[in-house]
């Protein structure tokens, strides 16, 4: 067995308390700006998915083929080392010395459009998944198309879509721990920068698992709420979001 | 900027050892994956709480962890447990396969939940005891529903085993990353790398489509 | 419910790693387990990494087999040759946790590292400084205030700059990008995401050899903090050091360690890097008698 000496203390003294605490607020921002961006990306292409118009959705089927089919560390690193060397000199310099945490901005680049894709596919299952019937009810009663799919179509798919949904916001937030091979100095990173500093890995590791436990929560808690908040009554049974 | 893609050919054979061990992790991560979470499902569907209450936790607790951090974890805290080293292979398949399974978990009690309870009823009146029932009545016909959602899941984990990347093991990312800081072509090796992750999890898909479409045809 | 599990969950966390603390013997786990298992650097060259038939060579690797015989000998037995790939940030912990005998790579000793880990005596002498592109034009270090500068997470390198940040050397402060190894740092300052990378002279001499546009490429001034590398070894395990150091001190004395020098660091070698007259003379120094 190893000897290994515990010192849960690290964990809350200076500086290394605070270094977690910032890796924290960098993985929060990084999970909520890429939530935002995927799901406008992703409702966007999933709706082009399932479009009359063929070019669309052959646009649309690709995208997400694309970037569902390449990890997303392969992805971030296609970003981050070898898109400058496309860049024209003069650019390159701008784009990559310039910009405030540029590391953070490509992750938020990145993380998108890979989580975009998966949305994407969330969106088209859910639309797809409501029988043409309720379109068709719906025209019937003397709806337009675009008061059908207002009226019916949306707030059905909304709330079919929301469990699924919420999966992948969960995979969003797991997901930027990637962050720290380019870089980004978020709590994974953080965890593991204590440990080079103070050689207790295993508590700083710990205390990340924790952290990104109590996020998940937060994220089912806030996302029952929200469903909770649209549920029509007997409309659609729950079959339990699972985190 | 002017391709070089000769960077490729020159290398092939080192890219290609690196891939071999992407293919080898992910093929066991899979398996052990599956069996570890057969078992773990089943045990989400038990009636004993001594066996509901820790697979539950378990799947609850790994779905959590980014994958990331399971693998550091396995790293460095394998040899804790075992109190012998242990090398980075050894520790990214266990730390693949405990994280896989529990994905896998929830994908097989799916399945056996979309079995109904009447079969399950008549495999019992036949004689049958739990295991047997679950051998040759539930898991067969189970299996036959999520297998789709089981490809899907294969491509995943396939797809994951590029973070062993972070512990330092020749997987086929940094077999590229080592190529690359010597030969500087950063775009060709990640375009190479990323279009061989694709053909693979694109055919992949197809094939999974095919067996939905199947499956709803039937 | 979810409550509850959190709690049961970290319970079951502190739990597992209640575990007792007992010395490590390694010279007896070399020889129950047949396995000389040591941690090699990739990408730090020449100390460790993949040359251009892809074979994992360098200095301390070569070194690494002159322990292994040694250990044959003194064990009387064949050993197993093994080498896992270790990065600044887990050659530590790994040597703490029993994973690897000892590290043959290219660390920096320092005092609070010894905290947690032993080390051999000094095999190497370098300090950190600065890769740039010459295009850049930079004539000082200080002219790198407020620019991008690279360093590996956990080294020695990070934490000078750092402290150059926070002494006010350079002003405006420079951005320090942390990453996880040295070839992502190469590839950043290849690609221009970085304007300098800052590791130990020798491995920058060697990281600009290695590299195809090598004339790209400049160290940039004065060393700006001192390394002494030495090898990692398990803490408080004094056998296995006295050991260790004993082969360092007999290859210094009957000249293994200058061939091996010569055949990486010579002027035909991979990394033409001159020894200095502090080197040579802390080499004479701790060559103590046989």
């Amino acid at each position: 067995m190893l000897n290994y000496d515990f010192k849960w203390s690290i964990l809350w003294s200076d500086p290394y308390g605070g270094w977690i605490l910032e890796g924290v607020a960098t993985t929060v921002k990084l999970g909520i700006l890429c939530c935002i961006f995927a799901m406008l990306l992703g409702i966007i292409i999933g709706t082009f998915r399932i479009t009359q118009f063929k070019p669309l959705r052959i646009f649309a089927e690709a995208y997400t083929e694309f970037f569902r089919d390449i990890p997303l560390l392969v992805q971030l690193f296609f970003w981050y080392f070898a898109v400058p060397s496309l860049l024209p000199e003069g650019m390159r310099t701008w784009v990559y010395q310039e910009i405030p945490d540029f590391e953070f901005w490509i992750v938020v680049v990145g993380l998108s459009l890979y989580s975009s894709s998966r949305v994407a596919e969330q969106i088209r299952a859910g639309i797809n998944s409501i029988s043409p019937d309720q379109f068709n009810a719906a025209l019937s009663t003397g709806f337009s198309h675009y008061q059908a799919y207002r009226y019916v179509i949306i707030p059905l798919a909304v709330r079919l879509v929301l469990p699924p949904l919420t999966t992948e916001i969960l995979t969003i937030f797991k997901n930027t721990a990637l962050a720290m091979t380019v870089g980004v100095l978020e709590t994974t990173f953080m965890s593991q920068q204590v440990e080079a500093y103070t050689f207790h890995g295993l508590e700083a590791t710990t205390a990340a698992c924790v952290i990104y436990m109590i996020i998940t929560l937060i994220v089912v808690g806030v996302m029952g709420w929200i469903e909770k908040l649209l549920a029509v009554p007997g409309l659609i049974i729950r079959k339990g979001a699972d985190s | 900027m002017n391709f070089e893609w000769q960077v490729i050919s020159n290398n092939f054979f080192f890219l290609m050892g690196g891939l071999v061990t992407t293919l080898e992790l992910a093929l066991i991560a899979i398996a052990g994956g599956l069996v570890l979470g057969t078992l773990v499902g089943m045990g989400r569907l038990s009636k004993l709480k001594s066996i509901y209450y820790p697979s539950t936790l378990f799947v609850n607790l790994m779905r959590t962890q980014p994958l990331i951090l399971v693998i550091f974890w396995f790293y460095f805290l394998m040899p804790l447990i075992l109190g012998r080293p242990i090398g980075g292979f050894t520790s990214a398949v266990i730390a693949f396969t405990v994280f896989e399974a529990s994905y896998f978990a929830e994908i097989i009690r799916a399945g056996i939940q979309s079995i109904s309870k009447g079969q399950i009823d008549a495999a019992y009146s036949t004689g049958f005891t739990y295991w047997q029932a679950m051998r040759y009545f539930i898991i067969p016909q189970a299996l036959k529903n999520m297998m789709p959602s089981l490809i899907t899941q294969a491509v995943v984990v396939f797809q994951d085993t590029s973070l062993a990347y972070v512990i330092g093991l020749r997987e086929f990312l940094r077999s590229a990353n080592v190529v690359d800081a010597r030969e500087m072509r950063s775009v060709e090796l990640y375009l190479f790398v990323g279009l061989v992750y694709f053909i693979v999890c694109f055919s992949m898909s197809r094939v999974c489509k095919k067996l939905e479409l199947k499956k709803e045809n039937a | 419910m979810k409550k509850r599990l959190l709690f049961s969950t970290i319970l079951m966390v502190v739990v597992a790693f209640a575990t007792g603390a007992i010395a490590a013997d390694t010279l007896k786990k070399i020889s129950d387990s047949g396995n000389f298992i040591t941690g090699v650097r990739d990408g730090s060259i020449p100390f460790g990494f993949h040359n251009d038939k892809n074979e994992h060579v360098g200095f301390s690797i070569d070194l690494a087999k002159e322990f292994h015989k040694a250990l044959e000998e003194k064990l009387g037995k064949k050993l197993v040759f093994k080498t896992i790939v270790v990065n600044p940030k887990t050659r530590i912990p790994l040597v703490a946790n029993g994973n690897l005998n000892m590290v043959t790579g290219s660390a920096t000793h320092t005092v609070p590292r010894e905290d947690t880990v032993d080390f051999s005596i000094t095999f190497f002498l370098t300090g950190s400084q600065l890769l740039v592109k010459k295009s850049a034009n930079y004539s000082a270090v200080k002219d790198l205030s407020g620019k991008k500068i690279g360093a590996a997470q956990g080294s020695t390198n990070e934490k000078t700059i750092r402290k150059l940040n926070t002494s006010g050397y350079f002003n405006p402060p420079a951005k320090l990008v942390v990453y996880q190894e040295h070839t992502q740092g190469m590839l950043a300052l290849n690609n221009g995401i970085i304007n300098a990378y800052c590791t130990d002279g020798s491995l920058l001499a060697g990281m600009k050899s290695k590299a195809k546009n090598s004339d790209d490429y400049m160290i940039l001034g004065e060393m700006l903090s001192y390394d002494p590398y030495a090898y990692i070894l398990p803490e408080n395990d004094s056998n296995f050091r006295d050991f260790i150091n004993e082969q360092l001190i007999r290859m210094f004395v009957d000249g293994r360690y200058m061939k091996y020098y010569e055949k990486w660091f010579g002027a035909d070698g991979v990394v033409p890097f001159p020894m200095t007259d502090d080197f040579k003379t802390l080499i004479k120094l701790q060559s103590w008698p046989l």
